[in-house]
């Protein structure tokens, strides 16, 4: 696998789907492969979020710590990204993340992606849309569970 | 210091300038004969007046002295001299000129050096008597004396008058009895050219000094300027990131450029001065041979002068000027240096200095600081005359534990750095044991208190040097001088005042730390550090520092060892993925391709960054292995890549800085070589470009960088090139720039860690540093190796002011260097601002603990820190109170009555 295929695995990434090939192999390249055998954690909640994970190969969980013990709320794969909220908001994680099987992940550093979005707008714009659209469908979520 | 610089230079160079005056005097005769031979060879040899009365022979050299009347008179003769002809004794009175000419350049030669040696010593000693000075500085002078201009005044301000210092009372006398001797000389040959003469020198004497000393009071005006730009310059340097937040560098540049100009107008008038000056000297020296020419002429002419005396005049003449111009230049030099020399001690006035018998009595007096400490009628001011303590009185017994506290003012702080006698500006009296603290001698304080400010001054060295600062106060076993080198180094020490005392003399009194020797000490140390929480940190520093295999190879071996536990633990740990060792049979993925074929570290820069691509054992190892044209070629592909991703990245963006292989002032020249690949290939670029390409694919490393760029049979041949080069190096002026990876043996030149791991961590495994860290540490723990490891540690180099090391660390350290000295009074003043709140009450407890039978004061933030404290000592404001007092002393209302007439003053 090479800084190539990673470019292919962030194009599938909706927040990265219109920036310039380019600038994603810049992404891809400023940030690091990282392989977690199954089980182990990519982060935990509550800890500081200091980056981002684009999953390249295989499947992980995403947990809430409840009083009744761990509480299953999704699951990721391929092409997902998760993390992103944490660095864009500097909040600590809500969830934790673990390996459900051995996983390839490309971790996207904090201060390098806050870089990135700094030296080129275009990439800003997208993740702003990014997040708008999610703000519409939790918005359009949260009318019809109140109709 | 003696305020006039002749005093001075007189009272330490009497011997030496004697000595110097008895040469001068001896070479006079000599320097008059040889004016009077001129004379003799015209007359006599040229012109043949010797031999008017038919001789063809005359006896030359004839050696001989008249006796003194008392013994009868006569003359003996000693030698009858040789009969020469002519021609002979032209030759003959030549050849005695050309050996006076010698002999006089010979006591030229002598009283040149010996007033060199002069100079010099007298520099190093005016250069240490300053620093003397420096050290001597109370802590208000301190304040404002600005570092950058007392160094400009050690370093360079006291050169011209070290210079000056050899010709100080030499010159003027060599010079002086020179011109004498040449204008006696003219004066006997003819009265009126000697008149003549002695007009011209004395208006060039009346004159150019008047104007020089216009010259002068310029040259004052503008070492004084140049002196503030350069403390300026400093202040800005250091307030750099004021300049910048408040984007005042155009205010600054402004404020400098009016300097400049301020000090190019002086230096311009100067100009001015001094070539006229030079004009006038001219002028003067040329119209003199003009007159002598023609009056000497016209007297020779006349008869009243024969030619002989003309042209020894002439020469006469000629020796004249030097020696009277080197004069005025003294004269002027003179008054040079005094001004500077003024200013100098100006600069060191006594009123800035703690009085002398302060340090001199540190060899007699050096008892324990054990006494109850006493203040009476305190009152301290700051320079705008506002008070920081208002009168206090205080007394406490010996042990105590003081905490002080104030909300947030000055006064706990000004209180600790009082008794500290880091502050010496109040009025009223402290007393430790009944004796004046102003009084105590500076040795014995420093030995027996220590302060701990929240300024901590570290200096660059080791860690371990740091540590054990408080711990050189003098040498307590000196080396015996073996040698002529070491006798001389005396000797010219105490020739100059300067201290006999060696850096490589025994400073420190192991006995009374109560170890064995520097090993001990270490342990010592050690534990100091653990207590403040430190330990951790030293062995992070060692597991970076080197291993010499020469200097410890017991270490070397014990390393080697755990490096091979290591290997079987991870294996154990199912964890032998997390780290690839190096073989040197197979190629190490983790490491660059460069790494990988010098499989070694660089002790050098022959094989660090540009300098491997060029080097002519790798481009051999490179060639034999046929490996050059596919690294040129993967080179060309990382450019691609580079150029494509950081082409829109800013110079200087912080993503270039890390990521990018190429740095952003080079793109366009990579770009270049990218056009020329494309049009031409890659055989057609020059060596130069190939050069630059091959040092990219150097550094490049597959699971790091994932360009793809490297397969199997590359690795192979990167592999059998590796042979091939240590076969080219083995015997190259280059070996000893490598130091080469063997299973076997330690690394010097590589850190601790890398020699323990002997292989990379894995790229892209998640936390794999980590974890391989815990098992690093499990091993060390397992062998018993942590204090080795800690002990390399305290060499850890802690850069200027301490700058490598973390706020907290460098507390730490000055904490440490505190204690380690094992003081009867401890102040710690801030001390512990570097830590967080935990921390800090955990190291205070422990130094509560430390301190149960001496004296700890602290400024604590509030009462609730004061915990565990005897006596508590609260501000409000500048107002001070003592609300708690130690347990042992006496309770009840006559107690308190007691206690409210010793703290009395404040109510």
């Amino acid at each position: 696998m090479t800084l190539d295929s990673e470019v292919q695995s962030l194009r599938q990434v909706p927040m990265f789907r219109d920036i310039d090939p380019a600038r994603l192999k810049l992404l891809a390249f400023t940030g690091e492969r990282v392989h977690f055998s199954a089980g182990q954690p990519f982060f935990r909640q509550g800890d500081a979020a200091d980056a981002a994970y684009v999953i390249l190969d295989g499947q992980a969980d995403v947990t809430l710590d409840t009083p009744s013990g761990p509480l299953k709320v999704a699951e990721l794969a391929r092409n997902d990204i998760v993390g992103e909220m944490g660095i864009l908001s500097d909040t600590p994680r809500s969830a934790t993340v673990t390996a459900a099987v051995p996983i390839v992940a490309l971790r996207i550093d904090k201060r390098v992606f806050l870089e990135l979005l700094n030296q080129f707008p275009q990439m800003s714009i997208a993740v702003m849309w990014e997040l708008a659209k999610r703000l519409e469908r939790t918005n359009a979520r949260l009318a019809q569970s109140n109709s | 210091m003696d305020k006039s610089l002749f005093r001075y230079i007189w009272r330490f160079s009497k011997r030496e300038q004697l000595a110097i005056f008895a040469v001068v005097i001896a070479s006079l005769p000599f320097y008059f004969w040889s004016l009077e031979l001129p004379k003799r060879i015209v007359n006599e040899a040229i012109q043949g007046g010797a031999f008017t009365e038919g001789n063809g022979e005359v006896r030359f050299f004839i050696i001989s002295f008249d006796l003194p009347r008392l013994m009868g008179g006569g003359t003996v003769e000693l030698f009858e001299g040789f009969s020469v002809d002519q021609l002979g004794l032209l030759f003959g009175l030549s050849t005695l000129f050309l050996t006076l000419v010698l002999i006089n350049g010979a006591f030229k030669y002598v009283i040149n050096v010996a007033k060199g040696a002069l100079g010099e010593r007298m520099l190093r000693r005016l250069r240490f008597d300053l620093f003397a000075t420096t050290l001597r500085f109370t802590p208000s002078t301190l304040r404002t004396v600005k570092s950058s201009e007392t160094a400009t005044i050690i370093k360079d301000e006291v050169e011209p008058i070290g210079g000056f210092i050899g010709d100080a009372f030499v010159q003027p006398l060599f010079l002086g009895t020179q011109a004498a001797t040449a204008m006696a000389f003219i004066l006997i040959q003819n009265i009126w050219l000697g008149l003549l003469a002695a007009a011209v020198v004395g208006v060039q004497f009346v004159i150019i000094p008047r104007m020089r000393r216009v010259q002068l009071r310029l040259g004052k005006e503008r070492q004084i300027a140049s002196r503030k730009l350069a403390g300026r310059i400093a202040e800005i340097v250091d307030g750099m990131e004021a300049v910048h937040v408040h984007d005042a560098t155009a205010w600054e540049k402004a404020e400098i450029g009016d300097r400049l100009h301020h000090l190019f107008d002086l230096r311009f008038r100067i100009y001015k001065w001094k070539f006229m000056v030079k004009f006038i000297n001219n002028l003067l020296a040329q119209i003199t041979p003009f007159l002598f020419y023609a009056i000497g002429g016209y007297l020779a002419l006349k008869g009243q002068l024969d030619i002989g005396q003309l042209v020894a005049v002439i020469g006469a003449y000629r020796d004249l000027p030097p020696p009277l111009k080197e004069l005025i230049d003294w004269d002027q030099q003179r008054l040079d240096v005094q001004i500077k020399y003024d200013q100098i001690i100006q600069q060191f006035l006594p009123d800035k200095l703690v009085p002398l018998d302060v340090f001199a009595a540190r060899e007699k007096e050096d008892g324990p600081l054990a006494g109850p400490i006493a203040a009476e009628r305190l009152r301290v001011a700051d320079p705008h005359g506002s008070p920081l303590v208002e009168e206090f009185s205080f007394e406490l017994p010996f042990p105590v534990r003081i905490a002080l506290i104030g909300n947030g003012g000055p006064g706990p702080s000004t209180l600790a750095r009082v008794l500290a006698r880091r502050h010496d500006e109040y009025a009223g009296r402290v007393t430790i044991g009944g004796r004046d603290l102003g009084r105590i001698p500076e040795g014995q304080l420093g030995r027996h208190l220590a302060y701990a400010g929240p300024e901590p001054a570290l200096f660059p060295g080791s860690l371990r040097e740091n540590l054990i600062y408080g711990l050189r106060n003098r040498p307590v076993r000196r080396l015996p001088d073996e040698g002529p080198q070491a006798r001389r180094r005396r000797m010219e020490a105490e020739r100059t005042g300067n201290p006999v005392d060696r850096l490589e003399d025994e400073w420190i009194d192991y006995e009374r730390l109560g170890v064995e020797d520097a090993d001990g000490l270490d342990g010592v140390l050690l534990g100091a550090l653990g207590r403040i929480g430190m330990r951790e940190d030293v062995y992070r520093f060692g597991l970076l520092g080197r291993v010499s295999s020469q200097r410890m190879p017991d270490l070397a071996e014990k390393v080697v060892e755990a490096r091979h536990r290591l290997r079987s633990t991870l294996a154990e740990q199912g964890l032998e993925n997390l780290v690839e060792p190096f073989d040197p049979g197979r190629y190490n993925a983790q490491a660059s391709i460069g790494e990988n074929l010098l499989f070694g570290v660089a002790v050098g820069p022959a094989f660090t960054g540009r300098g491997r691509a060029v080097n002519p054992v790798v481009r051999k190892a490179l060639d034999r292995g046929a490996l050059m044209d596919d690294l040129v070629a993967i080179g060309a592909r990382i450019t691609e890549t580079m150029t494509e991703i950081f082409r829109d990245l800013p110079p200087g963006h912080p993503l270039f800085e890390q990521f990018s292989f190429i740095d952003a002032d080079e793109l366009p020249e990579f770009e270049d070589i990218l056009r020329r690949v494309a049009a031409k290939g890659l055989k057609a670029l020059n060596g130069e470009d190939r050069s630059r390409l091959l040092a990219l694919a150097l550094d490049y490393i597959e699971p790091r960088h994932r360009l793809g760029l490297l397969d199997d049979r590359l690795r192979q041949a990167i592999v059998a090139a590796r042979v091939i080069f240590r076969k080219e190096l083995d015997g190259s002026i280059w070996a000893r720039q490598l130091d080469l990876y063997d299973p076997e043996l330690v690394c010097d030149a590589a850190p601790l860690r890398e020699n323990l791991l002997f292989g990379r961590i894995a790229h892209g495994i998640a936390d794999a540093q980590s974890r391989v860290m815990r098992v690093v540490s499990a091993v060390v723990d397992e062998l018993g190796l942590r204090e080795e490891v800690e002990k390399v540690g305290l060499g850890f180099q802690v850069g200027p002011g301490g700058r490598l090391l973390a706020p907290h660390q460098r507390a730490g350290v000055n904490l440490v260097r505190c204690l380690v000295k094992k003081p009867d009074i401890f102040v710690l003043d801030g001390g512990l601002a570097a830590y967080g709140e935990e921390q800090a009450r955990h190291i205070r407890e422990g130094l509560l603990a430390a301190f149960e039978n001496r004296c700890f004061v602290a400024v604590l933030r509030d009462e609730g820190q004061a915990e565990g404290f005897d006596a508590l000592i609260a501000f409000d404001g500048a107002r001070a109170e003592l609300r708690r007092r130690p347990a042992t002393a006496p309770e009840g209302e006559d107690a308190d009555a007691a206690a409210a007439n010793v703290a009395g003053g404040h109510g």
